[in-house]
């Protein structure tokens, strides 16, 4: 068997190959496990399970989708250590169990983390060990020091 | 024979080490995750202090699942799975302390063993690859693909089925030979040069699947002190009367994690799974396993361990890694520049001997911190979730945005590839399939490519090296054990199925 390679389609050789493989998989699998269902008494194609779990907590889960994608858009306009912290502060919060979000404790060590641990990761990578970090509206650059707070 | 070593390698060893057993110590964290999250820490370093910081993670993340396991009866890592089975019954016996102990110098013991397996079995595994063509090197990886279909139990078709997904996902890039884009959209052209980067693949799959997994529980996996047992030690450990006898066992149990860490993407919830059984099939008193035996603690915590170095082996000598966590050492070489593979030993001789040097430190260290402060580790457990996943998903961003020098693609690839991980596990396909397939996508299509170039596009040219044909018969081989091994698993949960009826 020979398969043609011309200089100008050999980019698409193998990525075909593999979506006929998994096309083929993909039948196989549906089938095999179809044939299996039926064998044990129920009908070919699988009823929709429950994709979530019963019960899940919606609030955190698409809270947590919804506040990844805030965090990552505004990350490069306001700049990392601040905008992280008040992100920290807010996964904290979302994060938190009722009688938690109630004590006054759990926001202050809350507020505690988020400033330290924004400080430390910021100071650490971007300082210390030159790592480019988000910049933005609120990075702090001294250059005569040679000090960035991304 | 030169090495890195010094106390400032020690005290970075020291720092991973105990960092990788917190993170072991929390339901829900992981090795790999501990590895991928401290990766980028790594930038600022030279190789080898990068890797007595990531094998501190690793060994220590390894480790400190036997916490949770014994104290709580849930295994903080997926390899401390069979941990549980007879360390909880012990420490509700009152003998919490003698089982942490029997567990982290079972530990110790298979880190140790695999150390030696990993020094002596690399470098002949190296010298037999190098001789390869790229016939054999298309050929072995497409071996270690149908390894991990092996022994996805049960899940032969989904494991191949995924992996292959994986193989696809790594080919959206820029083909390297005539500069053309394929299945990649226009408008994301200019990103998308040299594809999806693996840090952010890797811990999008592993960090943000798993912090959305526990979100949708609601975050409860934090524990209080009311949780834990009380570490009590009404009997004492003692080294000579609990190992006693098990020596075959410890032997055993070190070399099935081994060799279940140099088959790639077999994790160590499957080494320790394995050893544990057979301990139970040559044990004097198998009835007695699951009741709070040393026997079985020690099975377990010697595979699991011994899975470290094993893991090594393959990535080090052939460029497969072995595990999830040895496909982000991957990322730690890569970084540096340095090529893992049939040449690495021969080109970085100072490189390899560190590996050597910082593994075995690092499971010294790892004993040292465990074994005698063993009172403090309840108290890890006590560290919440709630307080520790925003901070990771900080460090992940950080090392996502540093993977091409600062770039904000990267940082959506991880929020991106956490949903497709929750996916991934919600419709049951193993995640660690996916992520070998991926890292091994780009090499495949490189030596098929070549493959065909070589023998003017006959695929006869797949057929015609001796060498190649040994290949072909391990493939074969892995496939007709996975069809049978796979028709076996079905039976028994059918048979299990009636049972419970």
């Amino acid at each position: 068997m020979r398969i043609n390679v011309e200089y100008s389609t050999q980019h698409w050789i193998f990525p075909i190959i593999t979506i006929g493989v998994l096309v083929i998989l993909g039948v196989l699998l549906i089938a095999l496990e179809g044939r299996a269902r039926v064998k044990a008494g129920g009908s070919f194609f699988a009823k929709p399970g429950r994709f979530f779990a019963e019960n899940y907590d919606k609030f955190k889960f698409w809270g947590c989708i919804v506040l990844m994608i805030v965090y990552f858009f505004f990350l490069d306009k306001l700049g990392f250590t601040f905008w992280s912290m008040i992100c920290l502060y807010l996964f904290n919060t979302l994060f938190a169990n009722k009688a938690q979000l109630k004590s006054a404790k759990y926001h202050v060590i809350s507020v505690i983390i988020s400033v330290v641990a924004c400080l430390l990761i910021s100071i650490v990578f971007g300082t210390l060990f030159a790592i480019t970090l988000p910049s933005g509206l609120f990075t702090i650059e001294i250059p005569s020091l040679g000090f960035i707070l991304y | 024979m030169p090495f890195a070593f010094g106390p400032e390698y020690l005290a970075v060893a020291l720092f991973g080490v105990v960092i990788g057993i917190i993170f072991g110590a929390i339901p829900g964290m992981t090795a790999t995750m501990a590895v991928a999250v401290f990766l980028p820490l790594t930038y600022a370093y030279s190789m080898e202090m990068a890797l007595y910081l990531l094998l501190g993670l690793y060994v220590g993340g390894i480790s400190g699942g036997l916490v949770p396991a014994i104290l709580i009866n849930i295994p903080g890592t997926p390899s401390s799975v069979c941990t549980t089975f007879d360390g909880h019954p012990m420490a509700l016996k009152g003998q919490g302390e003698r089982a942490l102990k029997i567990g982290i110098t079972s530990s110790f013991i298979g880190g140790m063993i695999s150390l030696v397996v990993l020094a002596l079995f690399t470098p002949v595994l190296a010298a037999w690859a190098i001789k390869f063509s790229a016939v054999e090197k298309f050929l072995i990886i497409l071996f270690a693909l149908t390894v991990i279909a092996a022994l996805s139990r049960g899940q032969m078709l989904r494991g191949i089925w995924i992996g292959m997904l994986g193989v696809l996902i790594a080919m959206m890039n820029q083909f390297s030979v005539n500069n053309m884009y394929r299945m990649v959209p226009k408008f994301l052209e200019s990103q998308m040069q040299s594809g999806f980067q693996l840090f952010p693949v890797l811990i999008g799959l592993f960090a943000v699947s798993e912090m959305l997994e526990q979100c949708e529980t609601g975050m409860h996996a934090s524990y209080s002190k009311d949780d834990t047992l009380e570490i009590k030690n009404d009997v004492k450990f003692n080294f000579f009367r609990d190992f006693k006898g098990q020596v075959i066992n410890v032997i055993r149990s070190a070399l099935l994690g081994t060799f279940m860490g140099i088959l790639p993407g077999v994790g160590g919830s499957a080494a320790s799974l394995i050893a544990y059984s057979q301990a139970k099939s040559w044990s004097k008193h198998p009835e007695l396993l699951g009741t709070g035996v040393p026997e079985g603690l020690i099975a377990s915590e010697t595979s699991n361990n011994g899975l470290t170095g094993g893991a090594l082996v393959p990535l080090l000598s052939l460029g497969i890694p072995g595990d999830s966590t040895t496909a982000v050492l991957i990322g730690a070489f890569m970084l540096q520049g340095i090529q893992v593979g049939p040449l690495f030993i021969t080109n970085n001789p100072e490189i390899w001997n560190t590996v050597l040097v910082a593994l075995l430190c690092c499971n010294i260290l790892m004993y040292l911190v465990m074994f005698f402060p063993v009172k403090l580790l309840a108290k890890i457990i006590l560290i919440p979730q709630e307080r520790l996943y925003p901070v990771v998903l900080m460090m992940c961003t950080v090392g996502a945005y540093a993977t091409l020098n600062g770039r904000m693609f990267d940082v959506w690839c991880l929020l991106v590839f956490g949903i497709v991980g929750l996916l991934i596990k919600k419709f049951h396909f193993p995640v660690s399939c996916f992520l070998i397939g991926f890292i091994l996508g780009g090499d495949l299509e490189d030596y098929f490519i070549q493959v065909l170039t070589t023998y003017n596009g006959y695929l006869t040219g797949l057929f015609v090296r001796p060498m190649a044909w040994v290949i072909w018969a391990l493939i074969i081989l892995s496939v007709v054990y996975a069809v049978l091994d796979n028709r076996k698993a079905k039976r028994q949960a059918a048979e299990e199925a009636a049972a419970k009826k």
